[in-house]
């Protein structure tokens, strides 16, 4: 058995207290890329447009489009702050339309039961 | 609303020709939240509002030609700083140094800080140019590690599409995974070493055995 010095008991020290936190940033890692594989529901964020919101919340884009009054147009890339702006309301508040719509959209079609007839043109 | 929030509204509004500004303005060495701009592509092209295609083909060209920006500031900038450093001793055998240590790693380094170690991009972009890596090469490996980079990003983002944010946070606690293996590899390898005194010293192999 070699005998260490404090070099070598310092050096080890320091690999095993790395090697742990290190375990456990790629446990977190690999737990949370497993989580949102599976799941979406980001936050609604200022930039997002109408139809990234309804992708990541599973929502038809016009259920969205219709709790703002707004028409659906193809490829819409407006974010929320610009229809905000349009609309002459906060971010906040078209925020918070959208996520009651979600909310009433998930209530009257949870997302696991049958799949919703479709009801847009 | 935060510079991020401003970057990712004005990318939905106005696609590529703000993504080829952002990358390429990033590349050259303005800290912008470029990841973060790639990976929320990778979203739009899932949603169908971007093509595939068109945004590998546009951003990789727009780090390619911001990375060949710094490269040339690096070395015509740099040669003037170069020249006067040369005039000194010790500066000279620095420059030589340095000179040497870009023709033995310069490909590999180019290489990794295009794609996993993403912040040494710009500097190894200067250095290259200042120490007078072969512009051939620099651009060879910048071309394979850009392309890497964006087909990597844009694809992760496209795979978690409406999850930016969440994807970001994952990146990030693999980022310290990543800096905490590098520091497992140093200590490890500082460790062996230490281990061996005798290795350099061939008068010394028996007395390594009988300590053993």
């Amino acid at each position: 058995m070699r005998h260490f010095g404090w070099k070598q008991w310092t050096a080890l020290a320091a690999l095993a207290l790395v090697l742990s936190i290190t375990g456990l940033f790629a446990v977190r890692t690999v737990r949370r890329a497993i989580y949102w594989r599976m799941h979406r529901d980001e936050v609604i964020r200022p930039w997002m447009s109408i139809p990234y919101v309804a992708h990541s919340y599973r929502v038809p884009p016009h259920v969205l489009y219709d709790s703002l009054n707004l028409f659906h147009p193809p490829h819409d890339r407006r974010p929320i702050k610009e229809i905000a702006k349009e609309q002459n309301r906060s971010v906040e508040e078209v925020t918070a339309i959208l996520q009651s719509a979600i909310a009433r959209e998930r209530r009257e079609h949870p997302p696991n039961g049958p799949p919703a007839p479709e009801t847009s043109p | 609303m935060s510079l991020t929030d401003q970057l990712l509204a004005a990318l939905s509004l106005y696609g590529l020709p703000l993504l080829f500004g952002v990358i390429a303005i990033a590349a050259a060495g303005v800290p912008l939240p470029v990841t973060l701009t790639l990976v929320a592509t990778g979203s739009f092209v899932e949603l169908g509002e971007m093509k595939l295609w068109q945004v590998i083909l546009v951003a990789s060209a727009a780090a390619i030609i911001g990375d060949q920006i710094g490269y040339l500031i690096g070395r015509w900038g740099g040669h003037r700083v170069a020249d006067r450093l040369r005039k000194r001793k010790k500066g000279a055998a620095g420059i030589a140094q340095a000179q040497a240590f870009a023709k033995r790693w310069g490909g590999a380094g180019i290489f990794f800080s295009r794609w996993l170690v993403t912040p040494l991009g710009p500097w190894l972009n200067l250095t290259s140019g200042m120490t007078g890596y072969s512009w051939h090469r620099f651009f060879m490996w910048d071309v394979l590690g850009e392309t890497l980079w964006v087909v990597l990003y844009v694809l992760l983002g496209k795979i978690f599409s409406g999850r930016v944010q969440a994807l970001l946070d994952i990146l990030g606690n693999l980022a310290w995974v990543l800096i905490g293996l590098i520091a497992a590899l140093i200590l490890g390898w500082w460790f062996v070493r230490s281990l061996q005194p005798a290795a350099t010293a061939p008068n010394q192999k028996s007395i390594s055995k009988t300590v053993t």
